[in-house]
């Protein structure tokens, strides 16, 4: 079974991108901000990053700079999810070495369709 | 192409409900943290991370309102947002106007949020006064504030029906915005060749008044995609697209109203890849024009959170808590706690039989015996933990209050909070929250001057109010303070008088201030010579006095006064001094015993109609023969009681005529009235370790009916 880290800090957020991810067969590890994600892609092995990118802590695009310094994490699909999708943003992203953004808020069709495109 | 569509159709699947308890209640929390730090926000040097805090809060909810489908609060989330947005961006200087629209707001979200969590129908509150004043704000402008009525007032407990306008933006379905605008997305196809599609967009804009149209994102080279911005309905536009394409292979998609406001309509894109991204699927098209030379290092650290030392901290807190907690019924705890009560009482009953048990015999007994009672007391006091919560949760809702209540008197206050730490049963922060409101109110109302009073009097112009609280022995005092006018000893004797109460000028101040706790006598009357609105401080006392608390008064006209609420730790365990009178064992609370001596005869006067009275160093105070209210029947002896335990109860004392003092425990407190009925002089009921039953006396109203 495929594992995707599910970054957010919102629970509410946290807890339908883990069920919709679920009920598509991958098993998810919840993080709460990106830190806390940061400390469970070491333990855990990891096939995709869906970060939330306004968090306490670290963001998702800093989550992404820390993680893509790591071997492990070269080539590991990292999704952004922000509620803007401006030009900054993605430069930012891009230079983080995401691979892709998402809009929130998406339904959770969207979703699983997002994910499977770039599931390796 | 297939996928897509097999995929959109499976919408049903997916059923959001089961997250909106858990929304809620995190954007409660969000909504009462942004308070918290609005509140604290010095508008001079505005902290970054308070900034980027409050923007967090607003964002969060925003996104979950979204996604959930409440787009009343999604929008008002959305321009809170952009306005903190500008702060944290340092795009504007905050002003006062702004903490206030943004508290307003909060309110406002609060009561849109509970509309939909307890689904109330009828209308919404209004919010468009809001947005305007918001929007406003964010372009730099300080706008209007409308005298608001009443009525108008943002309240979470009462939703006011509201103003037309905002019945019109939440009668409408989510997607839609007030101007009945929907954003779509329209995907046609497969076609054979995508360019066929092409007539569509300039058929769309051949058409005046129907919309917006602009390509979109198309993963599937067949698929023609659209982002279409029309009020026309959907079988409108399937009409329209008739002409060119099949109706089966349109597909409509409502975008949510949220991309609309957040996203320029360059990037009205739901996703996309970064081209050579690692991982990133190599065929996807690449629709972004990424402005690398137009971005430069400052806008990444815009995005990229800066978290001072302190929000680390905090956050690290919030994550910590949020797995090291567990949500329990009150009941199970009650429940645990009773079951405890009653090992108590079990462990007490083996100590006293054990206690003449040969040492030597029984040694590995008593042993046990011993660890047992360690033991039990240790889980009791574990136990009664569990219900304990800090007075920082009362305490919280004071600031919001005080601020309220100074901007609609034109007053100046200040708070100070000390002991929020201080823990409390959760009973008795329920019960203790109304009346302890009333005092702050009372203080803020009546307590504090205007402004230019104060200067008057040389005063500083801010008044303040001190809140406090405290453990003292087995009580917890919380204290209410201000440095306001204070009470006149003069106007509520005389207010007392012409109320026909019979008081004398030789009563001591500590009784004076009782008075004011009399049923309608309004401090406001006495105070501020101010009509209307009585405060009835009676019933602040009434319910204190039923918590086994007292309220004590401190004041000196001109320069402040001060209300201490004594309460007991929790309801369910009392400290008490057990006393015989014959055959029988009452429980005195601890709290109230001051002290207990033999009595000499001479000490005792009676006066008219046989009413005895000590004199204990230079006091009188009534003497009550215990064997004469409890009516307990003497066994031929004729030995009258000659100890005497001196109770107090709202600063008056009397004195106790009891046969002797068997000593003090913990007590667990059953309650009589509901398991037996009323009884005078009596509070509750306890089990004694001899299995026995001892009533607990109600000694407030003991010393009440011997004073008057």
């Amino acid at each position: 079974m495929q594992s995707i880290l599910a970054v957010d800090d919102s629970p509410s957020m946290r807890k339908m991108v883990a069920f919709t991810l679920s009920g598509a067969g991958y098993h998810v590890v919840e993080a709460v901000d990106g830190q806390d994600a940061y400390e469970k892609a070491q333990t855990h092995d990891i096939d995709l990053v869906l970060a939330d990118q306004n968090m306490p802590r670290l963001d998702g695009i800093g989550l992404t700079r820390k993680l893509r310094e790591h071997p492990k994490f070269k080539t590991v699909p990292i999704l952004i999810l922000t509620t803007e999708s401006s030009d900054q943003m993605k430069q930012a992203g891009r230079s983080a070495g995401a691979t892709g953004w998402l809009v929130k808020p998406f339904d959770p069709n969207r979703l699983i369709e997002v994910i499977r495109k770039v599931m390796p | 192409m297939a996928e897509l569509h097999q995929e959109g159709g499976g919408g049903a699947d997916f059923d959001l409900t089961q997250f909106y308890q858990i929304f809620f209640e995190e954007a409660g929390e969000n909504l009462d943290q942004m308070e918290q730090i609005l509140l604290d926000l010095s508008l001079e040097n505005a902290d970054d991370e308070e900034l980027n805090g409050i923007f967090r809060c607003a964002h969060s909810i925003k996104g979950g309102a979204a996604t959930f489908g409440f787009a009343d609060v999604a929008e008002l989330t959305h321009h809170m947002e952009s306005l903190l947005d500008k702060l944290r961006r340092h795009e504007l200087t905050p002003v006062p106007q702004m903490v206030d629209v943004l508290l307003e707001s909060a309110d406002a979200s609060r009561s849109l949020l509970s509309r939909h969590q307890t689904g109330e129908q009828g209308e919404a509150p209004s919010t468009a006064d809001l947005v305007r004043r918001i929007a406003e704000l964010a372009s730099g402008g300080i706008p209007d504030v409308p005298t608001r009525l009443p009525s108008q007032m943002p309240d979470v407990r009462t939703s006011v029906a509201a103003p037309q306008l905002v019945a019109q933006a939440s009668a409408q379905p989510s997607s839609e915005r007030a101007s009945g605008e929907r954003r779509l997305l329209i995907q046609i196809g497969p076609l054979e060749e995508a360019s066929s599609a092409d007539v569509i967009k300039e058929l769309f804009r051949d058409i005046p008044g129907l919309g917006s149209i602009a390509d979109g994102v198309a993963e599937d080279p067949s698929i023609r995609s659209f982002q279409v911005t029309t009020s026309a309905s959907d079988g409108d536009l399937l009409d329209l697209f008739a002409f060119h394409v099949a109706k089966e292979q349109v597909v409509i998609t409502t975008l949510a109203p949220d991309l609309a406001l957040s996203t320029p309509p360059s990037g009205e894109i739901p996703y996309g890849f970064f081209p050579d991204a690692p991982g990133s699927p190599g065929t996807a098209p690449l629709p972004i024009t990424v402005q690398a030379a137009v971005t430069d290092g400052g806008t990444l650290a815009v995005n990229k959170a800066v978290p001072s030392k302190v929000s680390e901290a905090k956050a690290g807190t919030q994550a910590h808590v949020e797995s090291s907690t567990i949500r329990v019924a009150v009941n199970k705890v009650d429940q645990l706690i009773n079951l405890v009560g009653e090992l108590v009482i079990t462990q007490a009953m083996l100590a006293q039989n054990s206690r003449d048990l040969d040492a030597a015999v029984y040694q590995q007994l008593l042993a046990g015996l011993a660890d047992l009672d360690r033991n039990t007391r240790d889980l009791q006091e574990s136990v009664m933990s569990i219900r304990m919560i800090p007075m920082s949760i009362v305490f919280s809702r004071f600031p919001r209050m005080l601020r309220d209540l100074a901007n609609k008197l034109g007053k100046k206050v200040d708070l100070v909070t000390f002991g929020e730490a201080t823990e409390l049963d959760k009973g008795l922060v329920e019960k203790i929250t109304d009346p302890l409101t009333h005092l702050v109110r009372n203080s803020g109302d009546h307590g504090i001057e205007m402004p230019a009073d104060r200067l008057a009097k040389g005063k500083p112009e801010h008044g303040t109010i001190t809140l406090s609280a405290s453990h003292q022995g087995g009580s917890i005092v919380i204290e209410v303070k201000d440095d306001g006018r204070g009470l006149s000893r003069e106007k509520i004797l005389r207010k007392a008088r012409e109320r026909g109460m019979d008081v004398s000028d030789q009563l001591t101040d500590a009784e004076v201030w009782q008075l004011i706790f009399a049923p309608g006598f309004s401090t406001a009357e006495v105070v501020t010579d101010v009509s209307g609105r009585g405060v009835g401080l009676d019933v602040v006392k009434r319910n204190i006095a039923a918590l086994n608390g007292s309220v004590e008064v401190d004041s000196s006209e001109g320069y402040g006064m001060r209300v201490s609420v004594r309460l007991p730790l929790t309801l369910a365990i009392m400290d008490g001094m057990s006393v015989g009178v014959g055959n029988e064992v009452y429980i005195l609370p601890l709290s109230s015993v001051v002290e207990s001596f033999q009595v000499n005869t001479e000490e005792v006067s009676t006066v008219a109609q046989g009413s005895r009275l000590v004199k204990v160093r230079e006091e009188y105070m009534p003497v009550i023969a215990m064997e004469k209210i409890f009516q307990i029947p003497r066994n031929g002896s004729g030995k009258s009681s000659d100890i005497m335990v001196v109770v107090e109860s709202d600063g008056s004392r009397i004195a106790l005529l009891v046969d002797e003092l068997l000593g003090q425990h913990q007590v667990v407190v059953k309650n009589l009235e509901s398991n037996y009925r009323k009884v005078p002089n009596v509070s509750g009921a306890t089990i004694l370790g001899d299995g026995k039953v001892a009533l607990i006396l109600d000694t407030s109203s003991m010393v009440r009916r011997a004073r008057h």
